[in-house]
């Protein structure tokens, strides 16, 4: 090669090293932007904390296939979510807690950590009441995220108080205890509310921390404290029943299953 | 003579006053013969996708396994066989994480299949981008379109190394975040989003901006399997006897610099990793010049040849 | 509307007078923007829909809707505080398919039963009803036709298909839904004190030092008052709770003292309890003497079973034989006295007279209850197969001495289904009055056996009006001549216009559906065929030929399914209407909005249907197959139109004008200023200017005087009453009944009076039985009765292992008809599901969420597996709700009864569980 060829290629080499790096300055923030967490982005249960976890996610969708109740989707760029990884949203599809995690073992990179075996040790999410809008706190009989708290009287505890308001009522506060809650958005799901009063969040963007130079006096006070598919009933008795000919009519001429007589069960 | 008249040249080999070029022929069973290999291309394209559609949507089992579980980024075959993008599983080690056991089986299984077909024959036989791009190409070529401006084709390894490097400074797996191959193949399986505008934006490119545009120049995954393929075992075989440089391979090639006379002819073969094996030029050959082959097989012939010299 | 959308009005309005009565404070801004928003609303006080707690409720209307609902916080019940059902009252009139039409199954253009559903007019739905009840009346007479209520009827309601269809058609067959919750409860006030209806009130929960809840899950069943009893618990730091249970449910949280117990052995715990009171010699003698007397029963009297098994599945055969004989086993031999017949086959001989009763010695009481020492019943009741015996037995010595140890103390029991859907429910009523008799305390702040109701109007509407099959008006009985008579007059009847003959119960009528006995049922606010047992054979029954149902309700719901005909009904503010809740207090709202579409409140429907009938058609001579009572003649009902012509009817009169529109009535005009310019549709409908609901309360009223004293109709709806307490005497309403100073019908001196003039001259004899028939009166006393521990038919084998028990969660209502169609309600818990123990669920291979089949003898439905559900089952054991209209868990339950009250148990049902 002459002189001016090498020098050519000398040129040549240091324009694409240039133009790579100026792509790399362009797909970096895109990169990151993608990549960083969201507060609603909940995981998988046994996901390993979101920086390796985002590490080594592959994006293949097998956990989503895992799931029994279609907990799980992958994210588009539109969501919420850090695109193609696995996340639910509790308001909709909350994770449902199995015994025998079967999302985990399917994980072919590890994203979602083949030792965790215990779903009661999941830590997806804290959950956070809203104490204003809360039912329970505010007087009425509710508790309903407490009642079907997998973990409950450990995640959800019930902090029973006088309420000076009516003087002979009290009123059962759930408190949310963040040694025990996995995240799972059970509750969630469930609170009556229009806009859900519990809700849960990454723990990064809900938990505190004490300074390392205040060393509290009596351990174990200082807690967190904060103050299945439903659908509109009507549409799942009378799905596509528009042309019915008065309300009613339509479900009570169905035919099939309980026609006449009764679900499935003849003795 | 041209460079390329030189380069088409064969010692002692006369050039042809008449040379014939491809016709495509009238009678449809002439014309699936021509378009044999587009249509086994598409059909595994197809079929992949469908495979995966068909588990997730429909619980597809054979041997009471789910059939095809997972994305082309990763799967599980019956539930047993893990089968992983080697090139997401590279980014993820350049990121210096390693992932578990199955990832890197599947990886590894995954490779060794292709290292065997030739790695790019992902990007003709796989890749559901491919029939995008394809698309795009056929489309501009009708309508007469012209490249905006020509970048070499080399870039694409410097993307590789890129997403490489990338993926070591960012500490996640560079290329996955953005890839436009992984978001088709993911949202057709898993549900659409508006990250598939990166999909468009290929087709828009290939056929308006750049012809191969993503391709034939950016894509460093189809570099990853240029660099595999090097050591396909199957290859399109040149018989440079018959050759008449009619010239109508290179027209149809969607890599024109692998199809080398040349080379082809010294090596009796098309060499390049950067072959993807697609066939193109195999039907097109007026004088059935090239053919696939067994490299084994190929390295004999042509062993033979080179001991009783040439034919004509 | 201001800017704001309604959306921000309720919240903020809510969230403003919630807030304050929950002693949040809210910001001035906020409040402003409500009272703003609030400017074009009205609102009015209410009440709950849902159960018998009977919370006060405002309810806000504008153009025509209910925008805005809130705990009333003058309410002395809740005093602005609901739970999460009552929170949502105002939406469940609002769901997507409510019934706005009625429909009829038609072919060609002509009823036919194996037609679809059609929507007609009212005129066609109710003159085909009229036919077809006329058809099988005129065939087979009054005991073929059967009106089925409900304790969420209203007052006004159950008033008017009770005269209709006692006064009007003769017929006795008038039975609530009510059957199935309270009944056992009845029957144990008329045996104990001679009056329904519980002597205590909700005052009692502030003030007793001890609570015991036996076998019920008030935490979710009556969610504000749990409120109110953990609230005491908290103020109060010397008060306890003790849970008496099968299972561990919510109340066991706050409980001081949990004791788990087999089925059916609290019968021996009571027992127990009360031969501790009697070895310490704790009994209150000098209560005891002056104010009450000892009495028992007969004890093979069979389990409410029909006495053949020609209607049963195979499958059920061998339970339903236990009607007929029982094996009694060792621990019953022992506990009725008989050790030498543990395991022996038992004639169920007295199944014929399973209410009779007779006065016993005090002696003889004390024999009865001998056999129940300690260790006796504690090894019988321990249900916990993990606590040791020795646990039990300190819980049981733990409960006696809450009961026994400080005469200071005051203690109030509470119950409601799981003492009352039992098959020996009576028995336990009776027994857990004893408790409180033997000590005196009763009746008075803070002492007493308070009695749950379970629906909104069970008390006000099914009891005190008399739905039932077997009453009259405030506590008086058909089968009494004197009741009938009193009745009559009020009611401007000729004599013997009333049938003597107590008609079918709810469940006799449904198996008279399938027997053949009864054709033609009309259910008003009722979802019967998902909510009785064993509906099996109640699906089948009513799709039979012969037969024909109406159903009214609001909407579609399982029961329309296997109906003829359903009618649109409105719902509670689309209608003027009482309740009368668990504490005697009954309460009233205005109608506030419209009714949708074509449908109508139930009394509309009752009063039109009244007009198709001429007093010719219904008071001539009927036949009364069986009928053999004094005065009349044998197997009919006399003709009484001559008697009515002398009263001044005409023949050609309809009932509507005879038992209705009567002179009297229509003297109260419509409109009423005490209706404040709201509507009436039942008013409007009828179009006679007279206003219904008022006239008939008045008419009514004159029962209740001398011991359910109602005040004047007008007195309920002024603006400051929140409800009213009865008996109410001179303006003031009464708290404590039976006790000097609390009930003004007890005379300075008495002390105490129970002046229940039912069942008050009884034989007399020993615990085998009656030695002297001749009744002897025992004005002012109650009785304290004697009940053996008994079992139940279907005991766990082999083949059905585990014993279903049902009941409700605080999420939902009943069946689920409109707590469901609430989607904040139906999210909080979309499906019934199946609380299983983890141990039994593991040895069957199922784990949580799995879904399983669960049978029994009579059918079997899937479930989902619920291992950590909010009840904690014990082994042996499962448990599911029945609201959920694709999880029918009364297919599986069995219609074995308290034979006193023939209220059904749907606790004990052997079932097996195993995966789908």
């Amino acid at each position: 090669m002459s002189a001016t060829d090498r020098r050519q290629f000398l040129i040549r080499t240091a324009q694409m090293a240039g133009a790579a790096a100026c792509a790399g300055v362009l797909w970096s923030p895109l990169v990151r932007s993608q990549a960083k967490a969201s507060a609603h982005a909940l995981r998988p249960p046994g996901a390993l904390p979101e920086e390796d976890f985002m590490a080594l996610c592959l994006k293949c969708g097998q956990c989503v296939k895992a799931c029994p109740f279609e907990t799980l989707k992958l994210a588009t760029v539109a969501d919420d979510a850090p695109i193609g990884t696995p996340y639910f949203i509790a308001r909709e599809i909350p994770c449902e807690m199995c015994v025998d995690v079967p999302c985990v073992p399917v994980c072919p990179s590890g994203a979602l950590d083949r030792e965790f075996t215990d779903i009661t040790k999941a830590r997806m999410g804290l959950a956070v009441i809203d104490p204003e809008i809360c039912l329970s706190m505010r007087g009425l009989r509710c508790e309903v995220c407490w009642r079907l708290c997998p973990v409950r009287d450990k995640a959800i505890t019930l902090n029973i108080v006088h309420n000076e308001g009516t003087n002979r009522h009290v009123r059962f506060e759930p408190v949310i205890n963040s040694e025990h809650c996995t995240g799972c958005g059970i509750c969630e799901k469930a609170c009556p509310t229009e806009e859900s009063s519990i809700r849960v969040l990454r723990h990064k963007f809900v938990q505190g921390r004490l300074g390392e130079h205040y060393s509290p006096s009596s351990d174990g006070d200082f807690k967190l404290q904060d103050v299945r598919r439903g659908t509109d009933i009507a549409k799942e008795l009378n799905p596509g029943d528009k042309k019915q000919a008065a309300p009613g009519a339509g479900y009570f001429n169905r035919r099939g299953g309980r026609d006449g007589i009764i679900p499935g069960s003849t003795p | 003579m041209t460079e390329k008249q030189k380069d088409m040249a064969v010692p002692g080999k006369s050039v042809r006053a008449e040379i014939r070029h491809f016709q495509m022929p009238d009678t449809l069973g002439g014309k699936l013969r021509v378009w044999r290999f587009l249509i086994a291309r598409r059909f595994i394209q197809v079929s992949i996708l469908v495979l995966f559609m068909g588990t997730l949507h429909y619980g597809w089992t054979l041997f009471n396994q789910l059939v095809l579980t997972g994305n082309m980024s990763s799967s599980r075959l019956f539930g047993v066989i893990p089968l992983s993008d080697p090139f997401a599983v590279l980014q993820v080690i350049a990121s210096l994480q390693w992932p578990h056991m199955d990832a890197l089986i599947g990886a590894a299984i995954v490779l060794a299949v292709y290292l065997l077909l030739g790695g790019r024959v992902f990007c003709a036989w796989a890749c559901p981008v491919n029939m995008v791009a394809d698309l795009a190409n056929w489309l501009r070529e009708k309508w007469g379109i012209r490249s905006m401006f020509i970048v070499p084709s080399k870039t694409r390894y410097w993307a590789l190394l890129l997403t490489l490097i990338l993926s070591f400074i960012l500490g996640v797996a560079a290329f996955e975040w953005v890839s436009p191959i992984a978001i088709m193949h993911r949202e057709l399986i898993y549900g659409i989003g508006l990250g598939f505008i990166a999909v468009l934006g290929i087709f828009i490119f290939d056929l308006l901006v750049m012809a191969r545009g993503w391709c034939g120049h950016f894509c460093p995954l189809g570099a990853f399997w240029s660099v595999v393929g090097r050591t396909a075992q199957i290859r399109v075989a040149f018989d440079d006897a018959s050759c008449t440089r009619c010239g109508d391979c290179v027209k149809e090639c969607p890599e024109p610099s692998v199809l080398s006379f040349k080379e082809a002819a010294q090596h009796g073969m098309v060499r390049s990793g950067e072959c993807t094996n697609c066939g193109k030029c195999i039907v097109v050959c007026p004088e059935n010049s090239l053919s696939f082959n067994l490299r084994a097989c190929i390295r004999s012939n042509s062993a033979l040849r080179s001991e009783h010299g040439s034919t004509s | 509307m201001t800017s704001l959308s309604r959306r921000e009005f309720i919240k903020t309005s809510i969230a403003a007078t919630t807030a304050a009565t929950a002693g949040f404070t809210v910001s001035q801004a906020a409040l402003a923007q409500a009272n703003a928003a609030e400017a074009g609303w009205k609102w009015d006080k209410s009440v709950c829909r849902f159960c018998g707690v009977g919370c006060g409720e405002q309810v806000a209307t504008f153009q025509g809707k209910i925008v805005a609902i809130k705990g009333d916080p003058d309410a002395p019940v809740n005093r602005g505080l609901n739970c999460i059902k009552g929170y949502f009252n105002g939406r469940i009139l609002y769901g997507e398919d409510r019934l706005t039409q009625p429909l009829m199954r038609m072919k060609g253009g002509k009823f036919d039963k194996t037609g679809d559903f059609v929507p007609v007019s009212w005129d066609q739905a109710l003159d085909e009803i009229a036919a077809q009840f006329k058809r099988i009346y005129k065939a087979k007479g009054p005991s073929a036709v059967a009106m089925l209520t409900s304790g969420q009827s209203l007052v006004s309601e159950g008033y008017i298909t009770n005269k209709l269809i006692k006064a009007g058609f003769r017929s006795n067959n008038i039975d609530p839904n009510a059957r199935l919750c309270m009944a056992s409860a009845v029957v144990a006030f008329y045996q104990c004190f001679g009056v329904d209806e519980p002597a205590n009130c909700y005052d009692d929960f502030e003030l007793a030092d001890t609570t015991v809840l036996w076998s019920n899950n008030m935490a979710e069943a009556h969610p504000i008052l749990w409120s109110r009893v953990t609230d005491h618990r908290l103020t109060d730091k010397n008060s306890r709770i003790i849970n008496v249970t099968t299972y561990r449910n919510l109340c066991s949280d706050i409980a001081d003292l949990e004791i788990l117990y087999k089925p059916n052995t609290e019968l021996a715990i009571a027992n127990y309890i009360a031969r501790e009171m009697i070895e310490r010699n704790a009994v209150n003698m000098d209560f005891v003497n002056k104010h009450c007397i000892f009495a028992t029963g007969p004890v093979d009297i069979g389990f409410g079973m029909r006495p053949t098994d020609k209607f049963a599945f195979p499958a059920e055969k061998d339970t339903l034989a236990k009607q007929l004989n029982y094996t009694i086993d060792k621990y019953e031999a022992i506990a009725q006295r008989r050790p030498e017949m543990a395991g022996k086959s038992v004639e169920q001989k007295d199944a014929g007279r399973a209410d009779a009763h007779w006065h016993i010695t005090f002696d003889e009481y004390k024999r009865g209850v001998a056999p129940y020492t300690l260790d006796f019943v504690a090894e019988l009741a321990k249900g916990d197969p993990a606590e040791s015996l020795d646990a039990f037995k300190k819980k049981l010595q733990q409960l006696a001495n809450y009961y026994i140890a400080d005469k200071s103390k005051k203690i109030v029991s509470l119950w409601c289904m799981g003492a009352n859907q039992h098959v020996r429910g009576v028995w336990f009523n009776e027994q857990i009055y004893a408790l409180h008799l033997l000590l005196g305390k009763y009746g008075t702040p803070g002492n007493g056996a308070f009695s749950l109701t379970g629906q909104p109007s069970a008390c006000g509407t099914a009891r005190e009006i008399g739905t039932f099959s077997h009453r009259l008006p405030s506590d008086m009985l058909v089968a009494n001549p004197a009741h009938r008579e009193k009745t009559e007059k009020i009611w401007k009847l000729p004599a013997k216009t009333l049938n003597p003959r107590v008609g079918t119960a709810l469940m006799i009528a449904l198996r008279g559906l399938e027997d053949g006995s009864v054709n033609f049922v009309w259910t008003q606010t009722v979802n019967l065929w998902q909510s009785t047992p064993n509906t099996n054979h109640w699906l089948k029954a009513a799709r039979k030929p012969e037969n024909f149902v109406v159903v009214a309700d609001s909407y579609p719901t399982l029961s329309g399914k296997v109906a003829d005909v359903v009618l649109p009904a409105a719902m509670i503010n689309e209608k003027w209407g009482m309740f009368g809740n668990a504490e005697r207090r009954m309460q009233c709202w205005r109608q506030m909005v419209n009714a949708p579409g074509q449908a109508r409140p139930d009394a509309w429907m009752m009063l039109e249907f009244s007009k198709r009938f001429t007093l010719k058609e219904v008071w001539g001579e009927l036949p009364l197959p069986g009928l053999k009572v004094e005065g009349f003649p044998e197997n009919k009902l006399p003709s009484v139109l001559e008697e009515a012509k002398k009263m001044g009817y005409n023949e050609n009169m309809t009932l509507y004008e005879v038992l209705f529109a009567t002179p009297d009535n229509k003297k109260f005009k419509w409109p009423d200023p005490i209706a404040k310019g709201m509507e009436n549709s039942v008013v409007n409908l009828l179009g006679d200017g007279w206003f219904v609901e008022k006239a008939l309360f008045e008419e009514y009223r004159p029962f209740t005087f001398g011991g359910h004293d109602l005040a004047p109709f007008d007195m309920y709806y002024d603006d400051k009453v929140r409800g009213l307490r009865w008996p109410i005497i001179d303006g003031k309403e009464t708290k404590w009944r039976f006790s000097e100073g609390n009930d003004p019908y007890v005379k300075p001196g008495e002390g105490f009076n129970f002046h229940g003039k039912l069942l008050k001259a009884i034989p007399s004899g020993d615990l085998d039985g009656v030695k002297d028939t001749t009744p002897k009166p025992l004005p002012g006393k109650a009785k304290i009765f004697f009940r053996p521990y008994a079992g139940y038919p279907e005991k766990l084998d082999s083949n059905y292992d585990l014993q279903l028990c049902t009941g409700r969660i605080l999420e939902h209502w009943h069946t689920g008809s409109m707590t469901r169609r609430v989607p904040e309600l139906h999210r909080t818990a979309p499906t019934a599901m199946l609380d299983m123990n983890p141990a039994d669920a593991e040895k069957r291979g199922l784990k949580h969420q799995d879904v399983a089949w669960v049978e029994t003898r009579r059918g079997k439905i899937k479930m989902v597996v619920n291992t950590r559900g909010r009840n904690k089952v014990l082994p042996g054991t499962i448990w599911a709700a029945f609201f959920d209209e694709g999880v029918q868990v009364n297919q599986l339950t069995l219609d074995a009864a308290d034979p006193l009250s023939l209220e059904p148990d749907y606790k004990k049902a052997a079932a097996k569980v195993y995966k789908a």
